[in-house]
């Protein structure tokens, strides 16, 4: 899969699935699952954490072995002979180069800017419009809530073509805006925020209304504030797609100084060819920031998974 | 669906010019409909030009395009790749993303290392993703053949060799995004209730005796949910493919997707590229209404 | 974390600010950038790339006060891909490298722009500057749309020793070509080269490469004197015989024996560097990696072995992509720079490309250059990709090409059939419209 398309469904309000990271992770906890699967016998967990312990070297290895390259010499990241470990010992050589040219630093801030961009613009507009459809009524309601439902459907890589067409009739190709405001269409989020105010209670509202309080004030100080997690873990999903995104920010830039991060490192090359330490250390550079917001906030990015990323089947 | 909507009451600010539902859904359906439902008229317009990159005038051509692309050898070809890629590369992301939940939620120690481990490449930019493995399937430099080497087998053209390149990309997606799966059948999982392995404790049932009457029937349900959603985004595949191996060799590992950026944007035609999207659309309605039946197949 | 009010409301400023700023103004970084920088786009990585940076670097007293912010794109299909919507979008570089093989998929389209000649002869450059060869490939319908930096020629490399004690050297020490001027004479040159080389006799890196096969065969059909005439919407016009006659001595120079079979591209460097084989047959930008394995490696013109003289060549050439209203004054000093760098390019011909501008050719210096001055003939007969919209470098067509031509290198498919083969796919190439 894409992460550019994360084909999402709603959550289902009715049930809740528990969080993997909520509860499972305290210790008595821990000891009991152990003991409800695999049983009180030793051998059977040390098969069990072997093979697992195995598994995720297995997929920690690419990465290791990407930083390792990263601290090496080019001398030495291209000898075929002597793979482990430097000859000439390690070095930040590579890192230091790919930062001092300078682009990357760019193509970051512009991963940053747009992924935050899109994200606001998103979570604000479908939050509204799932309070729309979930707590109003107008002319329409219900055949343009269809037909938000239906356009869940289309892949945004068919779009691709007349949204070149269209950026290129509004000027719009090589700006920021150009390569935003497609992204910002996400009817699964509008959908997935409806559902979500479906399932808040209305007895707050209420309160509030005889308070005197207008849709806005209800929306904003009311269910907004109720909806925390849920905007939380929407607008985390849709910050992740944005700066993972590839196809659109690929085909819209052509200027490097708009390029985003995925785009730029695979499109602009080195003068001085394939250097692989360097290619290696501007990848750990590219790696760093999402990696490193995980380890932060690993409870809500992978809530923010479960919740977004399956709900309402 | 059964709400009571909120009649405006006289007063209220923002009420005045717009019925409110349409003032709050305004701002998302202007988007919607300038940048999703005007761009498929016109991408269904274009279908049926010769508009081009180039400066000239496009004229109105029928059905021309698509009369050309069911002759078209190369779409067949890139078609049956990305349907071909959805195979590969569904079937071990469900499956090793399974084992996975299996293994850490039996709560063995570790379960921060574990889901970092899995999940974190998820989190890596599709670019970052191409140039960790262009680096490993490097002919003599890269880690995968040094390993074959170590063996004592041949080292392998990953990329280079036709009958490889395909897989080697759906091996690069496992590792890229299994961890997805994973974390959404770690929390299907955890909403298994533990009674359940309560009372086959007091049967007597053992590890593998839980593991196939307890947990898998009940990871039935998700386990088509995770297919459906995983089947649909690997058809989309484009990223991957286009920057470990542009397609190659000889074009043997092209999915639909790059076929129409090709003949949009290489080859200039994008009359012809809206076509291609428009079949490829249909595909993937097809693929959805044939999984939305299956699943509600499975409801009953 | 994002509900907070305070912060939601403080990036929705900043996102409002970043989207209209942008959009009304449509400014970018381009625009922005001040007059004095002249923006390039190439494809030159390597020993090129770093060569090309010295060229600027040398060229600097000849464009006072412009500065040439280079970018360098991947090689092939995707820089061309990216160099054409960067035109149709309006928003290219101020000038760009393209090989001259593909102007006619570039000129006809809109996507590139006229040069004026009266400014580039403001700045010396003017038609007789270049080889005749090139001339008329640089203009469509009258006006002039590439300014060639290079030609560069498919050729031989040799490692002399072994060359020598085979008799294949003249007594200044360049090759002898009359050697291998029939089918038959290169075969038993080539069988002379591996008996004095104790290994091998001629390497060709062609397996798995999208351009090679085609490099070699072309040039060769073209000593035949074969024609190919591939007009748009027609039929293919390729001499069947001829194609045959080629692809059979093709095949026989991968023979296995006498030189290596199945070689790609790096690993033919890597052979002919090593010394396993006494002779290679390359683009003469490969001159570098042979010169740091051998110093005295000698060059030589593809040779004539089918009686018409003609050397499969290729040229790096300045374009200017499209912009709806340039700046005048950035048009003056992007002709200029161009100019300057055509003058600075005896350094580019140290890499082993022939520069284009003869000024330079003609020096003293240029022509003491060895082995580059041996085979600095050649683009008197280059001979480029057919003039249609969808050949040159790093096209679909000599991939197409070159699957056809291993099939009948390494899979056994036959001379003739090949031949046909070939030209059924030129024919699926002519069915497509042409953009233009």
């Amino acid at each position: 899969m894409t992460s550019t398309e994360l084909s999402v469904r709603t959550p289902s309000a009715q049930r809740p699935p528990r969080m993997p990271g909520s509860a499972g992770t305290r210790g008595d906890r821990r000891g009991r699952t152990t003991n409800l699967t695999l049983g009180p016998s030793p051998l059977a967990r040390a098969v069990a954490l072997a093979v697992l312990a195995v598994i995720a070297l297995a997929w920690l290895l690419p990465m290791l072995w990407a930083l390792l390259t990263a601290f090496k010499s080019e001398q030495d990241a291209s000898d075929p002979e002597h793979w482990g470990l430097p000859r000439h010992g390690f070095t930040l050589r590579g890192f230091r180069i790919v930062w001092e040219r300078g682009d990357l630093p760019l193509w970051m801030l512009n991963s940053f800017l747009i992924a935050t961009a899109v994200t606001v613009v998103t979570v604000l507009v479908s939050a509204m419009a799932g309070y729309a459809f979930s707590r109003t009524s107008f002319a329409g309601r219900r055949p343009l809530f269809a037909l938000t439902v239906a356009a869940v459907l289309v892949p945004p890589q068919i779009l691709i073509v007349p949204w070149f067409r269209q950026m290129l009739g509004l000027h719009l190709l090589d700006t920021y805006a150009g390569v935003i405001l497609p992204q910002t269409v996400a009817p699964v989020m509008v959908f997935i925020l409806k559902k979500h105010f479906d399932s808040l209670p209305r007895e707050l509202e209420e309160a509030a209304r005889i308070d005197g309080a207008g849709h806005w004030r209800i929306f904003w100080s009311v269910l907004l504030p109720l909806s925390r997690p849920m905007l939380a873990a929407v607008a985390i999903f849709v910050f992740i797609g944005a700066w993972n995104n590839f196809l659109w920010p690929f085909v819209s830039t052509s200027d490097p100084a708009l390029m985003t991060l995925p785009v730029g490192i695979t499109s602009v090359k080195d003068a001085y060819g394939v250097q692989y330490a360097q290619t290696m250390a501007s990848a750990v550079l590219a790696a760093l920031p999402l990696v490193a917001v995980f380890l932060f906030f690993q409870r809500h990015i992978v809530k923010s998974v479960a919740t977004t990323g399956l709900g309402g089947q | 669906m059964s709400s009571s909507p909120a009649s405006p009451r006289p007063g209220v600010r923002s009420t005045r010019l717009l019925p409110p539902g349409l003032f709050f859904a305004l701002p998302f359906l202007a988007l919607f409909a300038f940048f999703m439902l005007w761009p498929l008229a016109q991408g269904l317009w274009m279908s049926l030009t010769d508009s081009s990159l180039s400066a000239h005038d496009p004229s109105f051509v029928g059905l021309d395009n698509f009369t050309e692309a069911f002759k078209d050898a190369e779409m067949w070809r890139s078609l049956w790749h990305t349907v071909w890629f959805t195979v590969i590369s569904t079937v071990p992301l469900v499956v090793v993303a399974l084992g996975m939940a299996l293994l850490v939620h039996t709560g063995l120690p570790g379960q921060w290392v574990w889901r970092l481990a899995f999940f974190a490449p998820y989190l890596l930019p599709v670019g970052v993703v191409s140039l960790l493995w262009i680096w490993l399937y490097q002919p003599d430099l890269g880690l995968l053949n040094h390993l074959l080497d170590v063996v004592g087998l041949g080292q392998v053209g990953w990329l280079s060799d036709r009958s490889v390149a395909m897989w080697a990309v759906a091996l690069t997606t496992l590792w890229w995004t299994v961890g997805f799966n994973f974390l959404l059948y770690l929390a299907a999982l955890q909403s298994v209730p533990d009674h359940l392995y309560e009372a086959a404790a007091i049967d007597g049932a053992g590890a593998w005796r839980r593991l196939w009457s307890i947990t898998l029937p009940q990871l039935g349900r998700i386990t088509t949910v995770v297919t459906v959603l995983q089947a649909l985004a690997s058809l989309k595949v484009f990223d991957q493919v286009y920057l470990l191996t542009k397609g190659g060799p000889d074009n043997s590992t092209r999915p639909v997707i790059e076929y129409l950026y090709d003949v949009g944007f290489t080859g200039y035609r994008l009359g012809y590229a809206s076509a291609i999207s428009y079949i490829f659309f249909a595909l993937v309605l097809l693929a959805s209404a044939a999984q939305y039946a299956a699943l509600r197949r499975r409801e009953k | 974390m994002l509900s907070r009010r305070g912060a939601l409301t403080g990036a929705l400023a900043a996102a409002a600010t970043v989207l209209g700023g942008s959009a009304l103004s449509g400014c970018t970084a381009a625009q922005a950038a001040d007059t004095s920088t002249v923006r390039l786009w190439d494809l030159f990585q390597g020993a090129d790339g770093g060569l090309f940076d010295d060229m600027v670097r040398a060229a600097r007293p000849d464009m006072p006060g412009t500065r040439v912010e280079r970018t360098v794109l991947e090689w092939g299909t995707p820089y061309y891909t990216k160099l054409a919507m960067a035109s149709a979008g309006g928003r290219g570089p101020d000038v760009a490298i393209a090989h001259m093989s593909r102007l006619a998929g570039y000129a006809p389209t809109g996507l590139l722009d006229p040069w004026d000649p009266d400014l580039l002869a403001e700045y010396g450059v003017t038609e007789d500057s270049f080889a005749g060869a090139l001339r008329p490939r640089t203009r469509y319908q009258g006006r002039t749309y590439a300014v060639p930096l290079d030609t560069h020629p498919f050729i031989v490399f040799y490692h002399p020793e072994p060359a020598a004690k085979a008799g294949l050297l003249r007594n200044d020490g360049t090759l002898d070509t009359d050697a291998f001027s029939s089918p038959g004479a290169f075969l038993s040159a080539g069988r002379e080269l591996a008996k004095a080389s104790g290994r091998q006799g001629i390497a060709f890196g062609y397996v798995n490469d999208p351009a090679q096969g085609w490099r070699l065969f072309y040039g060769l059909y073209r000593q035949t004197g074969g024609v190919l005439a591939l007009p748009p919407g027609g039929r293919a016009e390729l001499d069947e015989d001829r194609a045959a006659e080629v692809i059979a001595f093709m095949a026989k120079i991968v023979d296995g024996r006498v030189n290596p079979r199945q070689l790609d591209y790096p690993a033919g460097v890597a052979s002919f560097a090593n010394r396993q084989t006494a002779m290679i047959l390359s683009g003469e930008w490969e001159l570098g990696a042979f010169r740091a394995a051998d110093e005295k490696v000698g060059a030589a013109p593809f040779p004539t072995v089918f009686g018409t003289p003609a050397v499969y060549a290729d040229s790096h050439s300045f374009v200017l992509p499209h912009h709806p209203d340039p700046d005048p004054a950035r048009r003056r000093r992007t002709h200029q720079a161009v100019a300057a760098l055509l003058k600075a390019s005896r350094l580019w011909g140290t890499a082993g490309h022939i520069p284009a501008y003869g000024p330079v050719t003609r020096t003293a210096a240029y022509r003491e250059l060895r082995p580059q001055a041996h085979y600095a003939s050649a683009q008197e007969h280059v001979v480029l990709d057919p003039s249609v919209w969808f050949a040159g470098a790093g096209s679909d067509f000599q991939n197409a090409m070159c699957q056809v031509l291993q099939q009948a290198l390494l899979d056994g498919l036959s001379p003739d059939r090949a031949a046909r083969a070939m030209v059924r796919r030129l024919n699926t190439f002519l069915s497509k419209p042409s953009p233009a």
